[in-house]
């Protein structure tokens, strides 16, 4: 898996499970967070099988972003669009939500194939909420009709207090990502990822992708943003998206891969953290293979012998562990 | 305050046959999956051959950053070694216990980050060892949890006292009893007193579930059932899974068989992988020969010939005199493989009647001075049983406590990994 994908997996299960067992609905009450603090709940009740009820809630916001009640601007809109009648909105929303939305899968469409489309839409609500009012911008551009004020900075959640960059203009709009982790090693591992990722941008096969830079200090489009938000330690990455970035279809995956462009980062740092320690085990295997090999006969029979797992524990240890287990 | 204990754990129980993960607080987990990864090996093979000649090793360098992403896990890797030859599958859990470290991480890392989908620098994590893990292994988690994951936090819990955990809320504030897990790779008999693990009772005994599915295999092929060779293990796994049951005397059930076939052999419908014709096959003794395998084991071993009740009653018989009562009432069986109808009912009245008769030769021995007052046997079942282990996981993960009793990133950075060598749970008894 290289990519994170939009519909979250879990949900996604949920739902087909449901509709394929409709007959035999079950209570259902479960929740769960994902990657950048977006909680989840689902309920569903035995009396009425047909209806779930599916509260989201959104990373708190920083100060300097625009946010009406815990949602991005453009998001009751985007629901809106993108769901029609299967899903509608509860005022107000469950208590610790941001959203509530009340499913209903009587009205789904009924060929298959348009089903399971509609069902992966409502998987990925989060691409949905969290990436509407991007997905505005990114719309204005491609039909070029951004707003005058030319050098206007807006600020959009992405992480819980914590927010990236869009700098709209006519023909291009600029996206700033601070990077911020909490791990030393991962800071390292991160701008030398980041710096890589700039540098593979530069090979033959993408030339049409958005160009991309990295710098260690902010870039000088982001005077206006106030200075806490500005603070990172895997320094900036800007890109620019031009109009063919967002014809048609590929507006989606364009909003998908900018919003979770952090979590994309983090992942790989991890995978590559993974890979490395998979490395480390085979070398380490190697040596030992080597001292092992270069041994004298009759020392290796005494090892064999004196080889101790278990440590011994003394009458102290035990009874100060006693406590510990609850 | 970390922000981290305001957020549910991640519960994840690696089994041999399948790993249960979720997260704390729910009842049910989010996913279950076959401890199974699919990887690409093509790529490593083939940098070792080409070091030596260093031609357009950019390209390499360039694919092997994508090859070590290319392998995945569960369902999906099953169906994609069969239709493509280029992944080889390794099974990373071997008998309960971790075999190859390098599958196990990657198959956390698909856990975490592609079917939980969550930051695992978000959470807790509770992760589950069988009662015979060394030492060694439990550091090796530790070591691959905060190194790799970053993890804030982590317990790794002893999987009975889960199991037991998992009655708790169903019924009353039970922690003595005995767990009886039979999951696909290891049986084990573990007695636990009041939360405590009694190391030195523990019985595990060399049937599982998956010699079931190797018995059931074996049964059909003896029987001459036209099933393709190449598939034969899956159809006996399901099978097992669909059609097994326990009977209460194997002789009686044989009757049965042959008076109505109509009733009790059922048929078995499936499509041929290569050619993809469909092919059917008859299910007959082996749904109760299959379970069987517990109770007589002669019929499936000569090795090994104990019958699993006779080990519970063992175990119990070597646990402290003054927990044997209380063990005998609580039987709790967990894993998969319990899952055969009337398993409980069966395995409580043979262990009833090796009870009753050990009473009446004491009474007998005695001469009818003292009278033994009758032990009261319970095996206990639940509908959960299947994930009872991650169940009880959830239940505790929930609790505040918890995340007191959890081992830190700090802790972790203080001492190293040996912090998770011992566990608390065993610590008591010692």
């Amino acid at each position: 898996m290289i990519l994170l994908q939009s519909p979250s997996k879990y949900l996604l299960q949920i739902l087909t499970t449901r509709l394929e067992n409709l007959d035999k609905g079950v209570e259902l009450d479960s929740h769960w967070i994902e990657f950048n603090d977006v909680r989840y709940h689902v309920q569903a009740s035995m009396k009425n099988p047909n209806l779930l009820f599916l509260s989201v809630s959104l990373p708190p916001p920083p100060p300097e972003t625009v946010s009406f009640g815990g949602l991005p601007p453009g998001a009751i809109e985007a629901i809106k669009a993108a769901y029609g009648v299967v899903a509608q909105i509860l005022d107000p929303p469950r208590d610790g939500f941001s959203l509530t939305l009340k499913l209903n899968l009587s009205k789904l469409p009924p060929d298959e194939e348009h089903k399971h489309g509609v069902l992966t839409k409502i998987a990925s609500v989060r691409e949905v909420v969290l990436g509407a009012p991007l997905r505005v911008f990114l719309k204005q551009l491609a039909s070029r009709t951004v707003a005058s004020d030319i050098d206007k900075v807006v600020a959009l959640v992405h992480r819980p207090m914590e927010s990236f960059f869009l700098i709209p203009q006519v023909e291009k709009v600029t996206v700033v990502f601070p990077m911020r982790f909490k791990d030393s090693i991962d800071i390292l591992l991160a701008t030398s990822f980041l710096k890589e990722f700039v540098d593979a941008r530069r090979t033959a096969g993408l030339n049409n992708a958005p160009p991309c830079s990295w710098s260690p200090s902010p870039p000088p489009e982001l005077k206006g943003a106030p200075p806490e938000a500005l603070s990172s330690n895997a320094g900036f990455v800007s890109f620019v998206i031009f109009p063919r970035h967002v014809e048609g279809r590929k507006l989606d995956r364009t909003v998908w891969s900018l919003s979770t462009f952090h979590a994309y980062v983090s992942y790989h740092v991890k995978c590559s953290e993974g890979f490395m320690h998979t490395r480390m085990r085979r070398r380490v295997e190697s040596l030992i293979q080597a001292l092992d090999s270069a041994k004298p006969e009759y020392e290796k029979a005494v090892k064999a012998t004196q080889n101790r797992s278990f440590k011994r524990l003394s009458l102290k240890d035990g009874r100060s562990s006693l406590k510990s287990f609850s | 305050m970390d922000p981290a204990t305001s957020r549910p754990a991640v519960v994840i129980d690696n089994g041999t046959g399948y790993t249960k993960m979720g997260f704390a607080g729910n009842v049910e987990p989010c996913f279950i999956v076959p401890t199974v990864v699919a990887v690409n090996d093509s790529f490593v093979n083939q940098s070792r051959a080409a070091s030596t000649k260093s031609n357009n090793w950019l390209a390499q360098y360039s694919a092997g950053v994508m090859a070590d992403l290319d392998f995945c896990i569960g369902e999906e890797a099953l169906s994609r070694s069969k239709s493509n030859t280029t992944y080889n599958l390794s099974y990373p859990i071997k008998r309960g216990q971790v075999d190859n470290w390098d599958a196990m991480e990657r198959f956390w890392q698909q856990c975490i980050f592609n079917y939980l989908r969550c930051d695992p620098e978000d959470h807790y994590f509770l992760l589950t060892e069988s009662p015979l893990t060394a030492p060694e292994s439990r550091e090796y988690t530790g070591e691959i949890m905060f190194e790799t994951f970053n993890v804030p936090g982590l317990y790794i819990a002893v999987q009975p006292v889960l199991a037991l955990a998992a009655g708790y809320t169903t019924s009353k504030c039970e922690m003595t009893g005995v767990v009886v897990d039979v999951g696909d790779g290891a049986t084990h008999v573990v007695p636990v007193a009041e939360g405590y693990v009694i190391g030195s009772s523990i019985k595990s005994i060399p049937v599982s579930g998956r010699d079931v599915t190797l018995f059931i295999q074996q049964l059909m092929r003896e029987r001459g059932e036209h099933v393709p060779p190449e598939d034969s293990f899956e159809v006996a796994r399901k099978v097992k899974e669909a059609y097994c049951y326990t009977c209460s005397d194997i002789v009686k059930e044989y009757n049965k068989h042959d008076k109505e076939p109509a009733k009790y052999i059922k048929q078995w419908r499936g499509i041929k992988p290569k050619t993809g014709a469909p092919y059917s096959c008859d299910i007959g003794y082996e749904r109760f020969l299959g379970p069987e395998v517990f109770f007589n084991p002669e019929i499936y071993s000569s090795d090994f010939t104990t019958p699993l009740p006779d080990v519970i009653d063992k175990c119990i018989q070597s646990a402290p005199i003054d927990t044997r009562r209380a063990l005998y009432k609580n039987i709790v069986l967990s894993g998969g493989s319990t899952m055969f109808k009337d398993f409980n009912r069966r395995l409580q009245r043979d262990l009833k009647k090796i009870v009753d008769a050990r009473l009446l030769s004491s009474d007998a021995r005695l001469g009818g001075e003292v009278r033994a007052q009758p032990v009261e046997v319970n095996v206990v079942s639940h509908p959960i049983q299947r994930y009872a282990v991650w169940f009880g996981g959830s239940v505790l993960a929930s609790t505040p406590e918890f995340f007191a009793a959890c081992h830190t990133k700090a802790e972790y950075e203080e001492c190293g990994a040996s912090i998770c060598r011992t566990n608390p749970v065993f610590k008591g008894m010692y």
